[in-house]
């Protein structure tokens, strides 16, 4: 993204492979986290293309546009990725670039360690995409995993997952799985040691505060999931019986060492989205945040309470009455910190004059769309509920409004919002129009009917129906929904490329915003700021273009 | 105008450093626990022998080793904080001793079960919890030891003086961090486990 | 901080690949377990020129780069002040409306107002009882039905007699809900704005009653049976306006609302 200086400020011609050294080698985390975020977006559209086929599949009955395998192989591959492969960069990513700028520092605590940890992540998720070529399946051809992206045991053991391909599963994750722990362990240290002069941890911008808590999380959840996978590696390579329930071993075990993981991921996830929204709603509102401290006390009580209901995931597995109560019930508290939130930015706004440019579309979309993705999620946490629409495309339709609805629309706020730090040109705000509303649409037409085939009963990872079950409308619907969402994409890779080519130029503050990454120039320099900056509120640049009325006479 | 800013608007007293080891030490704990909870929950669903009764010793040699090295790390951190050398390369081989002694002693009980009880991985249910648990812990100790051990052979040739003091203390953290795994794990397979 | 001149620079940590080769080297370790083990020794070799390198990088001193600083024309300008006046946001104005209660009623006001529409909610029920059913009994068992099953087998006659469990389960749950209802009133009702009595009299006991309404079938089948609707919204109502004028009667407390930002705080300042 960065490889296209500006002719005119470049003093001199540098070849192609001295920018392919630089960044190769480079220890900087803003280029660290462009890195994230390209090779994010990149994964973003092969997990994107494998949804595309999935829905053409299955957009009329009896179709066959590809077979049962390759079918369980793409929504296999299209979680892991969307998962491990988009989210977690792309998490990583904007924190790496954005903790050291908005804390005043010139980098993270260990660069060489941020470095490892990217090239971590990018070796894993080519090594998972290498089983495409190099795995032997059940067929003899090369097959990429296909036992679901939480590969349930036994299934994914020895017996009944003959060749490597779900080796190559475990093998991926557990190597891009040291880069989010790497990651991990940068941003809480950077956010720790490394902040400016007045920076206390009160004053820290929200998006530092839940990164560090997210961060936390991806230390304690983490793990978990590597020790399950090598576990199972040990039962596929060695004959160890940890899954093996002809040896007396407990396939259900392996649910709940995944599913500890698998929650808490799904708020590892969203938390970075909760912390765009917290920096971006306040800037287009043109207010401050509404409740800095209880959006922090809130993100910490979701890091907590997300530990202890991972068992939701398991509640047509037959755990007894009292282990359904409990996670029941600890699920729906995790509604209250997760409400408070909703609160707080809709106060935020209230009263605001809101600017509605791109950035600030997104994270209204976000608002109204996680509020559907949370109700749903109230819904499913209620056991009977569940256990009729467990496994159905209902629950598809749940989590896609957390991660696409969610997740994937702050995403896209954010890059609007910081592209032009990054890069020193703006994306073009008609583009960017046509890329939200074209999204929003697609995205809803897809996913809020997806819920009603769930509700007819349709089960989730089929590869065809027949035609009798009335599924056959919603099932297009879905698939057409697709299309608007990828033309809602190729809008917004136009107005990037555009950008870069002929972007007008950002200036250092294009959004009059108030936190210190704008102080600097755009994109700043290695070193980011010429001085070390002293802050002395919340919103330090508030205080300096302000300063007859400023933030720390209140705070 | 000075290289990186650090923590200037820090209350805190922590250095990246330390904040680094402990945020390792969580996410090995977490780790750890993982093959703890595995090990706690197959206790006595073995469907073949042999039993962890029948074969399994007190490892109270190995445990002294590595219990006491702990002391003898501090030992010799103290020693380099002070820039007294001889007590510094006294503790640090001393260390370096106890923990192979605790190897040797782990890797006979592991010669035991294998040769005269016929204890494998594959085994049963119990070999498959016991040598991983027991194994990932044995794996750290060795890390830890190599570090130590290359510590030693730097302070020998005279590179390690006492500005180095800080890191070397935190090896020893994470020294003592296995030795708190080693008690978790001799609670679970030794004293609960049989 | 010292003032940047064009001949400065700062350092900075010096790029390095050996955290790449480290990477390269591990995965391919791994990537041996499921392809070849040359694979793996390629990683190891990678893994150890790696290793070797990071540390190198970072022992005896970790090596850092000389990076000048930009020129003038490059640097972000000065964060200036902005000409444009600051709109505050005062309470009460258009686009921020705000209901602050100065004064409330006291939570406690909410168990008179439950005593009030208790006796108000019975007496209409029970004329209705004696009126319409001929039976002071019938509507008592009928309440007992939400917690009695046994009372949805029961015949008319059953239902028109005297029954003592029947009588004292009644009694609980009109106590129950009557307090909970009350206390529920006490916070909200004198909030509600313009006329509370007809919001917390009327409103909201025709909405409870929709309410009632579509969820009687599950909670109390008995009682669907026998339901007379006029009726049924005649005594909420009752227990609505009585429970209203009761809590409205007891005198109102001043919250700290009322007090300036300064004095809520505890900080003693003067204005
Ligand atoms: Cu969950």
């Amino acid at each position: 993204m960065a490889s296209i200086p500006l002719a005119d400020t470049e003093p001199r011609r540098r070849f192609r492979s001295d920018v392919l050294h630089d960044w190769v080698t480079t220890v900087d985390h803003k280029k660290l986290g462009i890195l994230y975020i390209a090779s994010g977006i990149v994964f973003f559209v092969i997990g994107g293309l494998e949804a595309t086929a999935m829905r053409i599949q299955l957009a009329v009955p009896e179709n066959d546009f590809v077979s049962p395998e390759v079918f369980n192989r793409l929504f296999t591959m299209h979680g892991t990725t969307m998962v491990f492969l988009v989210g977690m960069p792309i998490i990583t990513g904007f924190g790496n670039y954005l903790i050291p700028l908005m804390i005043g520092a010139r980098d993270m605590a260990f660069p060489r360690l941020n470095a490892w940890g990217f090239w971590m992540f990018l070796f894993g998720g080519l090594l998972l995409y290498f089983s495409y070529l190099g795995s032997t399946g059940l067929y003899g051809a090369g097959s990429a995993p296909d036992v679901g992206w939480f590969a349930y045991t036994p299934l994914a053991g020895k017996a009944f997952s003959r060749g490597n391909a779900t080796d190559y599963w475990i093998l991926g994750i557990v190597v891009s799985g040291f880069g989010s722990l790497s990651g991990a362990v940068n941003m809480i240290a950077t956010a720790l040691t490394m902040r400016c002069e007045g920076m206390s941890l009160g004053r820290m911008p929200l998006f530092v505060w839940m990164m560090v808590i997210v961060s936390f999380m991806i230390l304690v959840a983490l793990p978990p999931l590597t020790a399950a996978q090598v576990m199972l590696l040990f039962d596929r390579f060695l004959g160890a019986h940890f899954f093996d329930t002809q040896a007396g071993g407990d396939a259900v075990l392996w649910q709940h060492f995944f599913w500890f993981f698998g929650h808490p991921e799904v708020y590892i996830l969203m938390i970075p989205g909760f912390a765009y929204a917290s920096e971006i709603i306040p800037v287009f509102s043109r207010k401050v945040i509404f409740g800095y401290s209880v959006m922090v006390g809130a993100t910490v009580a979701i890091g907590f309470v997300s530990l202890s209901v991972w068992a939701h995931h398991m509640f047509a597995v037959g755990m007894g009455r009292g282990l359904n109560i409990w996670f029941a019930t600890a699920t729906m508290i995790v509604g209250i910190p997760t409400g408070m939130k909703l609160f707080n930015w809709l106060a935020t706004m209230y009263g605001g004059r809101i600017r509605f440019r791109v950035p600030m579309l997104f994270c209204t979309a976000f608002l109204a769309q996680f509020l559907v993705a949370g109700l749903t999620g109230i819904m499913l946490a209620a056991v009977p509920f569940d256990w009729q629409v467990t496994d159905s495309y209902f629950v598809v339709a749940h989590f896609h409004f957390v991660l696409i609805g969610g997740l994937v629309c702050t995403i896209f706020g954010a890059i609007y919002y910081w592209f032009p730090k990054m890069s020193g040109r703006m994306l073009d705000e008609r583009l960017g129009r046509w890329h939200f509303w074209l999204f929003v649409i697609g995205f809803n037409v897809t996913f809020l009917t997806m819920h009603g085939q769930g509700l007819l009963g349709m089960p989730r990872r089929i590869y065809t129906y027949p035609a009798d079950r009335g599924w056959e409308i919603w099932n297009l619907v879905t698939s057409l929904g697709v299309v608007l969402q990828i033309a809602g994409v190729l809008f917004f890779v136009y107005a990037v490329i555009k950008a870069l080519r002929s972007g007008e130029p950002a200036g250092d503050d294009p959004w009059d915003a108030w936190t210190l990454e704008w102080s600097t120039s755009s994109p700043p320099p290695d070193y980011n700021f010429d001085e070390a900056p002293v802050v002395r509120s919340r919103r330090p640049l508030w205080d300096l273009k302000h300063p007859d009325d400023p933030d720390w006479k209140y705070e | 105008m000075t290289a990186p800013i650090d923590g200037q608007g820090n209350a805190t007293a922590w250095s990246r450093g330390e904040v680094g080891t402990l945020l390792l030490i969580l996410a090995e704990t977490s780790f750890f626990a993982i093959f703890i909870v595995g090990y706690l929950f197959y206790i006595g669903k073995s469907l073949s022998g042999p039993y962890p009764a029948d074969v399994l010793e007190l490892p109270v040699v190995a445990t002294i080793c590595l219990l006491s090295s702990s002391v003898t790390v501090v030992v010799a951190v103290r020693a380099l904080e002070a820039d007294r050398r001889g007590a510094f390369l006294a503790g640090i081989f001393a260390t370096v001793l106890l923990g192979g002694g605790f190897l040797a002693a782990t890797a006979l009980e592991w010669r035991k079960l294998i040769v005269d009880d016929g204890l494998m991985i594959s085994t049963n249910l119990f070999g498959t919890t016991f040598y991983s648990l027991v194994g990932f812990h044995a794996a750290h100790v060795t890390v830890g030891l190599l570090l130590l051990a290359l510590v030693g052979v730097l302070g020998v040739l005279g590179f390690v003086r006492k500005e180095h003091a800080t890191r070397v203390d935190l090896l020893s953290w994470y020294w003592h961090f296995v030795d708190v795994v080693w008690i978790a794990v001799f609670t679970v397979v030794y004293v609960v486990g049989v | 901080m010292t003032e940047p001149h064009d001949d400065r620079g700062i350092e900075l940590p010096s790029p390095t690949a050996s955290p790449l080769y480290f990477a390269l080297g591990l995965s391919l370790l791994l990537a041996g377990l499921v392809t070849h083990e040359l694979v793996s020794m390629v990683g190891a070799a990678f893994f150890v020129l790696g290793a070797v390198g990071w540390w190198r990088q970072v022992l005896p001193q970790e090596s850092e780069q000389w990076v000048p600083l930009q020129s003038e024309a490059e640097r972000a300008r000065p964060v200036s002040p902005r000409r444009a006046a600051v709109d505050h946001l005062t309470a009460g104005e258009d686009r921020h409306r705000m209901r602050l209660p100065v004064e409330v009623r006291p939570i406690s006001a909410g168990l008179p107002g439950a005593a009030a529409g208790a006796v108000a909610m019975a007496v209409v029920a029970c004329t209705y009882g004696l009126v319409v059913e001929g039976s002071l009994w019938l509507p008592i068992n009928l309440l007992a039905g939400i917690v009695l099953p046994s009372v949805d087998q029961a015949s008319p006659e059953q239902l028109r007699s005297f029954h003592g469990l029947a009588f004292g389960l009644a009694c609980g749950a009109h106590v129950l809900l009557s307090v909970s209802v009350g206390l529920v009133y006490a916070t909200t009702l004198p909030m509600l704005p313009s006329r509370p009595l007809l919001w917390g009299g009327i409103a909201a006991p025709l909405l409870w009653t929709g309410v009632a309404w579509s969820v009687m079938g599950l909670v109390n089948p008995a009682l669907e049976q026998y339901v007379s609707w006029p009726w049924f919204v005649a005594s909420q109502i009752a227990f609505g306006l009585a429970a209203g004028w009761a809590i409205l009667r007891v005198a109102p407390v001043a919250t700290s609302q009322s007090l300036s930002l300064a004095e809520r705080a505890g900080i003693e300042a003067g204005r």
